[in-house]
């Protein structure tokens, strides 16, 4: 098992190394981006210069920009020749791809473009503000589900009815209308003002009022999140549960006298929560990458907003360390899945 | 009973919500920012955000008066005096405010203009911008006899250096540079230095020590004279400036405009959407919301409780809607055909579409309350029938299937480019192609990244493209947009022949306000006909602000306000009273 989960790990490595990389190549083929976000437009007579901006010179502080960003190397260790005769060159390790990849080796995810600043500091910023709302969304959302679950299973019934109906349309709900929705509803003064959707925590502030103001200044963030998950997670278990109630054990379960939450419960959860670790893993990626729209909305700081930011502004250090943090997110959701599969199941262990 | 827990939890959240009480005279004024400013280093400044921000951190020797629309000495004494020397060369007189010093109390001196201009040219740091915008600069001659004195050799005789050659935030020497390395070096030297060639131990040396400063993120490392310094930064979040206690500028009486630092402390909330945005100033968590978007203004004008506690503005500002051509595509090589799409477009429609109808219509790229605009032309109008008889002169013939051709040539159809999730100009490409589509002339929409539509533009691959033109009030030099030198950077209709370049040269150097004025109306007439470009209108600054704010001065110049003139009352008034 553990020479299992070592291979699982090296494999899953490899595979966040190997789509860093793609991203890291693919992104700094597009080209243009960083010289602009330095150099600004050059059609912008907002700020008169002294003349017009020549072609030469646009070009010669464009090479200045490449130049200090360390873009003027060679992408990789070869390239081809642009011009005929086709012909491979080696640069060595004097490249790009080679520089960033020894700086990882060695914990240095570079520096952004933007601001000079570490990656990692930015990084770590960033994902002290999603973790724990999308962590405390991600504990709530199974909490309710499981409820949900147990409730909505034994079968019809008006107020039954209603909440899957509910739960349903939430489902199609894009997450930007269920947030907005929830803005417009619980931080408008012309409805609900009860929450606040942004602001300042107040100063001077004692830790019981700093406590309640990120209590207050979080709970339509996590709500929204909360909201958003919590169909994707109850609908499958409802139906999993009915399957499980309408099979053979259940029926003998009942007859040797356990009451239907007995039965419930103690049997058909445990079986029917298998196939929810899927989903549930599946929401790592997502507790460090944040969520973008959530984040936007609530004008909260989080990795998503910086993701989408740095890719905006081709800010690409930035973004291949935050695609390389995803990716080693969703590769290690699935070695948990895995993992947690075989403690629920025996029977799927790999051979010793 | 059982619910219980969730009842205490509602008043916990409320409380901790509750109203903001009425704001005392030294409370902070609460400012929105659509964006965090990223860096405050004062060399790179890559958006709105961090030119506002920097401009509390720093001073220029002119700064924008946002009251008079126009510059204003900050640092300097006065407006320089310009000398004319030749036909290419100007010297220009500046003389440093006897006031102006640093934190430590050293004074501002002609020797930190000197080096802030040195440091512009220094290889490594993020200061490409700056070096190709003061690249005209080429020397800082000194006053031997007074070390506030100094004159400015600029390589251009164009009537904006008056006023550009000021407009940038000026270091302290002592700070960066206390063994005074630059001064061993010309501004000449450092700007002709060979890129190839490493650069001299001694700018090394500084360029290491300015990047260690990390000014970026840490801007009270290098201190300023401007009024404010930053308390605190949560990126993407906040940014909290509190007003310096003895700042040099309270001590010139009275204190000019530029100069005036009213408020306490001013808060930079970053929320990117305006939606919450505007709850959250209706939640009095902003007192300030520029920039505000045309729907969600009338909204607030609309409501009766954001009448009374907001005042709305709107001044027109100088950014203007632009539609361009690519002179150099053989389809539109003929002007006729260039003034016959532009007949297509509705400028009236699309101000009350896109705008309400706020705005204000032009014949050009002057603002129709410049005294050099060209009030005999007529405004562009939305009319196919010209368009039909336009194509005809052109050579164009509708066939059989409805599509137009010259004779041998393949039909009428074109691309337009524009930058995508701007409503604005998806509103105006859309406008133009069904506008086009019922004369039979395909038009292709082509919405991209930012990046990609720039990159298009300036290498040529587009027939039509929109973009907002930003201009400014204080010249009128064109050269950056329309030159034929700016062919392949700025000038993304690849205009222009050796006439239309003398007359755009003659514009940026007249002095004389008759011959200057002749010239722009020839201007104005000489874009009309050649068609490069088509202004749409310009666009309008909304902004909406708490009404017990005062000294709130609106302006059509981005950021829209003067941020330090803004102040509460000394004594509050009572809640709910405007």
């Amino acid at each position: 098992m553990v020479r299992w989960l070592l291979a699982r790990l090296g494999r899953a490595a490899v595979a966040a190394w190997l789509i860093a990389s793609l991203v890291f190549i693919g992104s700094r083929l597009v080209g243009g981006g960083p010289e602009q976000l330095a150099l600004g437009d050059a059609a912008d007579l907002s700020s008169p210069t002294g003349g017009a901006l020549t072609l030469a010179r646009q070009q010669a502080a464009q090479q200045a920009v490449r130049h200090r960003l360390g873009l003027d190397l060679p992408l990789f260790y070869f390239s081809r020749m642009a011009h005929p005769p086709v012909q491979w060159q080696w640069h060595g390790p004097a490249n790009q791809y080679h520089r960033w990849a020894v700086g990882l080796l060695h914990g240095n995810l570079g520096y952004s473009y933007r601001d000079g600043q570490p990656v990692s500091t930015l990084l770590g910023r960033a994902v002290a503000y999603s973790l724990p709302l999308t962590g405390s969304a991600a504990v709530l959302a199974v909490g309710l589900a499981l409820g949900l679950g147990l409730y909505l299973a034994p079968g019809p019934g008006g107020l039954r009815r209603l909440l899957l109906g509910l739960l349903a349309a939430w489902q199609v709900t894009p997450l930007f209308l269920l947030a907005l929705g929830l803005l417009l509803l619980f931080a408008n003064p012309d409805f609900l003002n009860v929450l606040p959707g942004s602001g300042q925590a107040p100063e001077e502030a004692s830790s019981f009022e700093l406590a309640s103001y990120w209590l207050a200044r979080s709970a339509l963030p996590l709500l929204s999140l909360v909201l958003a998950v919590l169909p994707e997670l109850t609908l499958p278990l409802v139906a999993l549960l009915r399957h499980e109630l309408s099979a053979g054990y259940a029926t003998t379960a009942r007859a040797k006298g356990l009451t239907a939450a007995q039965v419930l419960r103690r049997h058909a959860l445990p079986n029917a929560l298998l196939p929810l670790v899927t989903t549930l893993t599946d929401l790592l990626p997502s507790l460090v990458a944040g969520t973008v729209v959530v984040e936007v909305l609530f004008g909260l700081p989080g990795s998503g907003r910086l993701l989408a930011e740095a890719a905006a502004a081709h800010d690409y250090p930035v973004v291949v360390a935050a695609v390389l943090l995803s990716a080693a997110a969703r590769l290690l959701g699935l070695v948990l899945a895995d993992v947690l599969y075989f403690l629920a199941d025996p029977r799927l262990r790999p051979p010793a | 009973m059982r619910y219980f827990w969730l009842g205490g939890l509602l008043v916990l959240l409320a409380s901790a919500c509750s109203t903001t009480p009425v704001p005392q005279a030294f409370a902070p004024v609460r400012l929105r920012w659509a964006r965090d400013p990223e860096t405050l280093d004062p060399l790179a400044l890559p958006n709105p955000s961090a030119v506002d921000a920097n401009n509390l951190l720093h001073l220029s020797l002119l700064q924008i008066d946002y009251q008079r629309t126009t510059y204003a000495p900050a640092l300097a004494q006065a407006l320089p005096r310009a000398h004319w020397l030749g036909d290419s060369l100007a010297l220009l007189d500046y003389e440093l405010r006897e006031a102006a010093a640093w934190d430590s109390g050293q004074p501002v001196l002609a020797t930190d203009v000197d080096f802030t201009l040195k440091l512009m040219q220094c290889p490594g740091l993020p200061n490409e911008n700056s070096r190709a915008q003061f690249g005209f600069i080429r020397e800082v001659r000194i006053d031997p006899a007074n070390p506030r004195r100094f004159s400015l050799l600029c390589r251009s005789q164009g009537q904006e250096i008056l006023t550009t050659s000021g407009d940038f935030s000026v270091l302290p020497e002592a700070s960066l540079d206390p063994e005074r390395t630059l001064r061993s070096f010309s501004l000449a030297a450092l700007q002709d230095w060979p890129a190839a060639r490493p650069p001299a131990p001694a700018v090394a040396a500084l360029v290491q020590r300015y990047q260690q400063a990390n000014a970026a993120r840490h801007p009270n490392n290098i201190p300023g004279c401007g009024a404010y310094c930053l308390d605190d930064w949560e990126t993407n979040r906040q940014l909290r400036f509190r007003r310096k206690k003895d700042w040099w500028g309270d001590k010139i009486q009275p204190t000019p405009f530029v100069l005036q630092a009213r408020p306490r402390e001013l808060v930079y909330a970053i929320l990117p959407d305006d939606a919450a945005a505007a709850l959250a100033l209706r939640r009095h968590e902003l007192d300030v919301y520029p920039q505000v978007p045309a729907r969600i203004f009338q909204q607030l004008q609309a409501s009766p409780a954001a009448r009374q506690d907001f005042v709305f503005y709107t001044t027109p500002s100088y950014d203007v809607l632009t539609v361009g051509f690519n002179t150099q595509r053989p389809t539109l090589r003929d002007k006729r055909t260039r003034q016959a799409i532009s007949y297509l477009l509705d400028p009236a429609g699309l101000m009350t579409a896109t705008q309400l109808g706020q705005g204000r219509r032009t014949v050009g790229l002057l603002r129709p309350d410049n005294p050099f605009y060209n009030d005999s032309l007529p405004l562009p109008i939305y009319a196919p029938a010209r368009t039909t008889a336009l194509l005809r002169q052109a050579g164009w013939q509708r066939g059989a299937d409805g599509q137009w051709r010259q004779p041998g040539g393949a039909p009428l159809a074109l691309t337009m480019r524009y930058r995508a999730a701007e409503t604005n100009f998806a509103t105006v490409a859309l406008q133009l192609r069904a506008a086009a589509a019922q004369l039979g002339i395909a038009i292709t929409l082509l919405p991209s990244e930012n990046s990609v539509v720039t990159t298009s533009l300036e290498t040529g691959d587009f027939d039509l493209y929109v973009r907002l033109v930003k201009g400014n009030p204080f010249g009128v030099n064109f050269m950056p947009i329309l030159h034929t030198d700016a062919i392949g950077t700025g000038n993304l209709p690849r205009f222009g022949n050796a006439d239309s370049d003398r007359l755009l040269a003659a514009i940026s150097t007249e002095g004389n306000l008759a011959r200057k004025r002749q010239l722009l109306r020839r201007f104005q007439v000489l874009m009309r006909e050649e068609m490069p470009l088509l202004p749409l209108f310009f666009m309008p600054y909304r902004l909406a602000a708490s009404r017990r704010l005062q000294h709130i001065v609106a302006a059509g110049i981005k950021p829209g306000y003067a941020a330090m003139a803004l102040s509460w009352p000394a004594s509050p008034a009572p809640a709910g009273q405007p």
